[in-house]
C-alpha cells in the first residue's frame, strides 16, 4: 500500500510563532488522527509483513467509507506505474515500447499513441511512479533543454536569474532559508554546470544529466525545491488559485494552507492542473501535457498547454512536453526536441 | 561531500543554540546526527500539567526528504504521555511523522506540533489497539503503516 495516496488527515502544522519553519500561518491546527482500524487492519508492520488481526472496535463513519473506496481506485491507478525497481528517471526510449504494453487489450491507447507518433513524437523519457514524476519529469526536462539550447549561456543565464528571484519568493511566503538552501543548491549548481564546468572540471552531458537525476538525493533535492516553488505560487496568488483547490479524493473545497501543506509540500504527493499552473508559472516556462487516457475522438490526443510565458522569446523555444497517463506523467521527446 | 542531512541538521542545531527552543521544549542531547533528546512539557492548563516527556529523534541520511523516527522514551522510568495517538512503547500516531511528512518541517515544528497535539488533549486514553500494537510493533516506528484519519470520537 503506497503511503502517498493514504488519505486525509485533516491538519498540519508546518508553523507557530516561535519555530517556523514553514510558510507562516496564525494558530497551529494541530489534529493528528488516529482512527480506529476499519474493517481491516490498520497497522501492519513491515517487520512481519502480515497484517494484525482485525481490532473488534470499528466506529465507521460516511466520511472513512467514502476515503476508503476512493484510496483503492486511486491506489490500482498507481499500480500501473509504481515500480521500484524502475530509475527515477529512465533512458529515453522509442514510444513504440509504450505501444507493445498496450497492444493486447486498449485499442484506444494504442490508436492514441500511433497518434502521437505521427506528430512526431517518437520516445519517452519515463520517470518512476512514485508520487513525484510530475516534478521531476519537469525538472529534468527543464534542465535538459537548457542544454541542448541554441544558445546555452543565454538560456542559463535567464534560468538562473529565474530561479534565484524564486528564493526572494519562498522567504516572502514564510519558508525559512534553512528549509530550503540546500535544495536550491543542488539545483542551482546542476543548471550552472550547463555551461560552467564544476568542481571537477566538467560540463553537464546528456549522460551527467541522466546520473544526476537518478541519484536519489540530488534527485529528490530538485523535486523537494520545485514543490516548495509550486507552493509559494499557490500562496502567492490566493486570488487565483483559492477557487480552484479542492480535495483530489472528496473534492472539497480546501484553505490554501491546507492544500499545500497535504497535497503539495509533503513529497510523493501527485500533481493535477493547479500545481501544474502554479509551477510552469513559477519557473516561467511553458509546459504541454499530452493526455493518453483512451478517451480521445478519433484516436487523437489533447494537449493541455501551460502557457505563463507568451513572448516571443518563450514561443521560440519548445515547451516541456509530459505525456500524462491516469495517475502517472512521464516526459514526451516531441517534435521540436 | 557532508550528506544533506547533516547540512541540514548543522543548520537546525545552530538555530536552536543561538534562538533557543520554544517554551516547553529543551534540548537534552545532540552531539551526532543521528540521535537527538528533546524534553517536552505543556504549558498552561492542560491534562498533563506537570508531566514531562522525553522525545527522540532518530535521522537517517534522507532527512529532511524523508521523516525522522520520533517516539516518546520509555525506558529508565519515563512514561509516554496517556494519549489517544501514543502508545505506550513511546510510538505515536501522527501523519506528519508518516505519509504527510514534508521537507519543509523541521525538528522544532515536530517538537511544536507534538506538544500542541498533548495540549489539545480531552480525555487520557491509549489507542484502542495498544495491546495489539505494542506486542508486535517494530522497533523503529517509521517501519509501521499507520492508517490516519479523520477524528471522529
Amino acid at each position: 500500500m503506497a503511503d502517498n495516496t493514504e488519505s486525509s488527515s485533516p491538519s498540519l502544522l508546518s508553523n507557530n510563532k516561535a519555530s517556523s519553519s514553514g510558510p507562516s500561518s496564525d494558530a497551529p491546527s494541530l489534529i493528528e488522527e488516529h482512527s480506529n482500524p476499519p474493517a481491516g487492519p490498520s497497522v501492519i508492520t513491515e517487520d512481519t509483513g502480515s497484517p494484525q488481526s482485525p481490532s473488534p472496535v470499528t466506529c465507521f463513519s460516511q466520511t472513512q467509507l467514502v476515503d476508503i473506496s476512493t484510496l483503492s481506485l486511486a491506489q490500482n491507478l498507481l499500480d500501473l506505474t509504481a515500480d521500484v525497481q524502475r530509475p527515477l528517471i529512465a533512458n529515453v526510449a522509442p514510444i513504440s515500447e509504450l505501444r507493445a504494453e498496450y497492444e493486447n487489450g486498449s485499442p484506444s491507447f494504442v490508436q492514441q499513441i500511433d497518434y502521437l507518433q505521427s506528430q512526431g513524437y517518437s520516445s519517452i523519457i519515463r520517470a518512476r511512479g512514485d508520487g513525484d514524476c510530475f516534478y521531476r519529469s519537469v525538472a529534468f526536462a527543464y534542465v535538459q533543454n537548457l542544454l541542448h539550447a541554441p544558445d546555452p549561456t543565454i538560456a542559463v543565464a535567464t534560468a538562473l536569474s529565474t530561479l534565484e528571484a524564486t528564493t526572494k519568493l519562498l522567504e516572502s511566503v514564510g519558508f525559512e532559508k534553512m528549509v530550503f538552501e540546500d535544495f536550491y543548491e543542488v539545483l542551482e549548481e546542476l543548471v550552472k554546470s550547463v555551461v560552467t564546468p564544476n568542481a571537477s572540471g566538467s560540463i553537464l552531458t546528456d549522460g551527467g544529466l541522466l546520473e544526476t537525476f537518478q541519484d536519489p538525493e540530488k534527485s529528490n533535492s530538485i523535486v523537494v525545491y520545485l514543490r516548495m516553488l509550486t507552493s509559494a505560487q499557490i500562496r502567492l496568488d490566493p486570488e487565483n488559485f483559492a477557487p480552484f483547490l479542492f480535495h483530489p479524493e472528496l473534492g472539497e473545497p480546501m484553505e490554501i494552507r491546507d492544500f499545500c501543506e497535504h497535497f503539495v509540500d509533503a513529497t510523493g504527493k501527485e500533481a493535477d492542473h493547479v500545481q501544474m499552473t502554479a509551477l510552469s508559472r513559477m519557473i516561467r516556462t511553458n509546459v504541454d501535457v499530452a493526455y493518453l487516457d483512451g478517451r480521445g475522438s478519433n484516436g487523437q490526443v489533447e494537449f493541455v498547454k501551460f502557457q505563463p510565458d507568451e513572448t516571443a522569446e518563450a514561443a521560440a523555444s519548445p515547451p516541456i512536453c509530459l505525456l500524462y497517463r491516469p495517475g502517472h506523467y512521464d516526459i514526451l521527446v516531441g517534435p521540436r526536441h | 561531500m557532508t550528506s544533506i542531512s547533516s547540512r541540514r541538521l548543522a543548520k537546525e542545531l545552530m538555530e536552536i543554540k543561538n534562538e533557543g527552543c520554544p517554551v516547553g521544549i529543551n534540548l537534552v542531547q545532540a552531539d551526532d546526527f543521528s540521535t537527538w533528546l528533546f524534553t517536552i512539557e505543556v504549558m498552561g492548563e492542560s491534562l498533563y500539567q506537570n508531566e514531562k516527556f522525553t522525545l527522540q529523534f532518530r535521522f537517517d541520511q534522507q532527512y529532511p526528504i524523508s521523516s525522522p523516527a520520533v517516539q516518546f522514551v520509555v525506558t529508565e522510568g519515563r512514561q509516554a504521555p496517556v494519549h489517544p495517538h501514543v502508545y505506550s512503547n513511546g510510538h505515536i500516531c501522527a501523519s506528519i511523522l508518516g505519509n504527510e511528512w514534508s521537507p519543509v518541517l523541521s525538528v522544532i515544528a515536530v517538537c511544536v506540533t507534538l506538544q500542541s497535539m498533548l495540549a489539545s488533549c480531552k480525555e487520557k486514553h491509549r489507542p484502542v489497539d495498544n495491546d495489539r500494537y505494542v506486542k508486535h510493533a517494530p522497533e523503529n516506528p517509521k517501519k509501521t503503516r499507520f492508517h490516519y484519519d479523520d477524528d471522529t470520537v
